[in-house]
Parts: C-alpha cells; structure tokens; sequence
C-alpha cells in the first residue's frame, strides 16, 4: 500500500456518507485520530424523512433524527472546509485554520440546483428548509411545485396534503425520466386523484413582475401561485476542491473502491463511481452509505479491501402509495407481476433489462429487501 | 446491549436486515423481527450498522 503511515483522518462533510465512513473506519481498525468538519451546524440526520414524514407528521418533528454516533471523532459542526492542499496533506477551514491528514474522506454531498436567485424560490434539501416549509404550509397557501422527479412529486404530495391547492410543473411526464413509463403512469393516476393538478412544459423559468414571482412555461404562458418550490435536481458541493483538479466537471470521479488516490477517497452524493453502466453519480441514500463503507475500507486497507458491488435501493412515498425498487431504473416496459395485479393496488413486479440485469419492485406491499433482491436477480 | 424498534415508525425498508442478517429479519409480511435478545460484544459493531442505516430512525441501541 502506498498511503504511507495512518494517525490521522479527516472526514469533510457530515452527512450519511461521512458518518458512515467515521464508523466503519473504526470498525476497519483505525483508532487514530478522527476528525470530521461540516457546516451544519447540527449532528447527521435523515434527509429522506425531510420530504415525507417530517413534511406531515402532525407535531413529530423527530422522523429525521439518527441515533448518536460512536466513532469518537472530535466534530468540528459549523466549520467550513475551503481548500485541500494535496501535497501538503491539508484541510484548510473557514475559521483560518487547517487540519493536517494522512487519509480525507471528501463527502460534503450536493445541494439543491435553483433555477432562479429569487427569493420566493424555495427549495428543499437541509433541516432549516424543511422546518421553514412546514411553518409556511400551516396558513394553507396555493403552491407550485417545478420539478416531476420523486422529490418534486413527494413535495407536492406534502403540500396537497397539508390541504394546499398543489400545481406541479414538469417537464414531460412526472416520474417518468427517473421511474419508466409503467410506475410514472401509476403515481400520476394516484396523484390527479389526490386532485394535484399537472401542468407539463419544456424547461420552466421563474421571474419577478410587479412584485411578486412567478413560473414561466416554455410557451410563454405564466402560472401563479402563493409559494413557489423547486425541486429540480441536485449541484455536488465541489467548489471548494477546485484547485485540486480532483472535480474536472464539478464531480469527483472515483474507482470501484471509492478512492481518488489511495490517501483520498470521495463518498455520497458528489461522487461518481463505476456502475455496469459507466461512471455514475447515484445521489441516493443506500448509495451514500455503501460507498462509504467500501472507501472507508480501502482507505485502511487498500486496494485488498472489497470493491463496492452496489445495487441501487430506490424508494419513495407521495400520494398514498408507497414504492421500493431494487436495481437500476428507469424501467422500460411492463413488468412481469409476481403478486397483485396492474391497476395500482398492492403488488410485487419484475422488469429484465435487455442485458439481463433484473428490477424487483414492491408497489404498496411490505417485502423486506434481500426478498426483493433475490427476486431481482431471479431468471425472469 | 439490546436492540430497540419504535414499531409505528419502521417503515419495513428492511435496510437493517441487509446490515445486520444475522440479527433482525423482516417476516412475509413485512414486520421486522430481532432475532436476538440480547446482542453481545462480538455483534456490537453490526447492531450499530444496522441501527445507522435506518432511513427513519426507528431502531435505537438501549
Ligand atoms: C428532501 C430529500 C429527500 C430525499 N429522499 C430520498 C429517498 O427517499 N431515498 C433515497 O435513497 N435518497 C433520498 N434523498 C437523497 C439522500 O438523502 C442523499 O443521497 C444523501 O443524503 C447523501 O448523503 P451525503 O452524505 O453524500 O450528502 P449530504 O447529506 O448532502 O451531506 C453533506 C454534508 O456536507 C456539508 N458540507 C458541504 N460543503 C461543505 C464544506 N465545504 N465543508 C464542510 N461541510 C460541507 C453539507 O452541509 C452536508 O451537511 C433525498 C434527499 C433530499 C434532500
Ligand atoms: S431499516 Fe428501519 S424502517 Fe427498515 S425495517 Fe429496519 S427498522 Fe424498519
């Protein structure tokens, strides 16, 4: 191995994928010192609940907590990272200070892409922004949402059913581009007839005319509403690494055990590691953690740690239905209904891609997911 | 130690069953089931794997 020597690791970011590797550091063996940075100013928590449980759970404002950590790690909270100084093996802060590492773990994740810098344009990605929307939702205000993926969708689903009059700009059909054309076509009919109303366009802009802002659609035609949100994609927080050349399009690139060199590695939503289908950023929980595990490894052990053989878990709650899927999506097709029926009611169904690869998914079906597994990679 | 689930809460993603197969198993209809009472030393790091990878939080270490 040629990292040299380890006392000291710095984990930057302290989201899912830089907890996950501060644990299974320890757990690999390293019991040197551990520091992780990161500029919320709180402990990790959970941001998949921020779009379901926490938009409605009467007072439960607890879904996204995560059980304490035991890594030990010394937690600098609030702390910036600026630069990273490769040769010099240095983390350099915000507060003018820098940390010196054997090993860093580069996991300062991603943040919501805007398509304005209005204001009015909300969106969601953090704690704060989660909290605020809660609040605003309470006066029942008429909302759009711009954005049909599966975080604009479950927004959308909050806000209806917080009692709000719901629009939802997309471009196509919702779900579509993430989910395939079969499962959009169940959470559609779920959400209209929840009474969302959709409205598809090109690309959707916002402006601000007379004081107040609105959604623009690709033909000129202009929608209003009392709260605007966007949910339109997701920008990695690599900025700070830019004189590092480590970003060349904003995106760590990784090999297959989530390594830039062997004293670096780069974990979660801002990193992007081989799949079957190339180099691939997968912004997505399981994904955080799994990849954390192995770099955290790697880091330790080198290239004779396991390599990440990652599976996708996707899953997703709007609209009274619930959605896992186990494998690479979007899927083209109809499925193969291993239980239940079409039509949106409980159900366990299968798709092959055309290289064989499988997709399990359970609609409304509690099924525990190595069940789910083992039926993706079952011959269909 | 034991582990602890907040039953209302588990969403039966069964996410800590991948973690920690040895311990926890969800049955066929999607209820999570510990499998040991009591986890010993020699389990602690994979209790603490699986508590970590619930997305809701539902399970804790007591
Ligand atoms: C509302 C919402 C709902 C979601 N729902 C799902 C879902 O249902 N299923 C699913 O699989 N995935 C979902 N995701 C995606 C999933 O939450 C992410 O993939 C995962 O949280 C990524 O973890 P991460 O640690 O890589 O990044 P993050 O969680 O973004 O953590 C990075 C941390 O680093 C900090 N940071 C950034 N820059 C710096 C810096 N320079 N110095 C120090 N710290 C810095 C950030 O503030 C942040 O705290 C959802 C995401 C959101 C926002
Ligand atoms: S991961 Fe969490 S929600 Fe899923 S089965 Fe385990 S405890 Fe329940």
């Amino acid at each position: 191995m040629s990292g040299g020597a380890i006392n000291r690791v710095v984990v930057v970011g302290n989201g899912i994928a830089g907890l996950t590797a501060a644990d299974t550091l320890r757990e690999a063996g390293f019991d040197g010192e551990l520091t992780i940075v990161g500029d919320e100013p709180r402990p990790a928590y959970s941001r998949p609940a921020l779009s379901k449980a926490l938009l409605l759970d009467g007072d439960d404002v607890s879904s996204h907590e995560l059980p304490p950590t035991g890594h030990g790690a010394t937690e600098l909270l609030g702390v910036r990272a600026t630069a990273l100084d490769l040769d010099r093996r240095l983390v350099s802060l915000d507060d003018g200070t820098a940390l010196p590492y054997d090993r860093v773990v580069l996991a300062t994740g991603s943040r919501a892409r805007r398509l304005s810098s209005l204001s009015e344009e909300l969106t969601l990605r953090g704690l704060d922004d989660a909290l605020s929307l809660r609040g605003r939702l309470a006066a029942t205000p008429s909302v759009i949402v711009v954005g049909g993926g599966p975080l604009g969708m479950e927004i959308a689903s909050g806000c209806l059913a917080a009692g709000c009059q719901v629009t939802l700009v997309s471009q196509g059909v919702p779900l579509i581009v993430q989910l395939g054309p079969h499962l959009a076509g169940v959470f559609v009919r779920a959400a209209l007839d929840q009474g969302l109303t959709i409205v598809e366009t090109g690309s959707a802009r916002l402006e601000r005319r007379e004081g107040s802002a609105r959604v623009v659609l690709d033909e000129g035609a202009v929608r209003e509403a009392e709260m605007i949100i966007t949910a339109v994609g997701d920008v990695p927080n690599t900025e700070w690494l830019a004189d590092t050349g480590l970003a060349p399009q904003g995106v760590i690139p990784v090999d297959s055990h989530g390594l830039v060199r062997p004293d670096v590695a780069a974990v979660g939503d801002l990193a992007a590691f081989p799949t079957p289908y190339g180099l691939r950023r997968i912004p997505l929980w399981s994904s955080a953690i799994e990849q954390a595990k192995v770099a955290a490894r790697a880091l330790v052990h080198g290239h004779d740690a396991p390599p990440l053989r990652f599976q996708p878990y996707f899953w997703t709650e709007q609209f009274g239905l619930s959605l896992k899927a186990v494998g690479y999506l979007p899927l083209e097709g109809e499925p193969t209904y291993i239980e239940g029926e079409p039509g949106g009611g409980p159900a366990l169904m299968r798709w092959s891609h055309d290289d064989g690869a499988g997709v399990a998914a359970a609609l409304n079906y509690r099924v525990a997911i190595p069940r789910l597994r083992r039926m993706s990679q079952a011959a269909a | 130690m034991r582990i602890v689930v907040d039953r209302p809460r588990c969403e039966g993603h069964g996410l800590c069953e991948e973690a920690a197969p040895r311990l926890m198993h969800l049955d066929d209809d999607g209820e999570l089931v510990l499998d040991r009472e009591e986890i010993d030393e020699a389990d602690a790091a994979l209790a603490n794997a699986a508590v970590r990878v619930c997305p809701v939080a539902a399970l804790r270490i007591a």
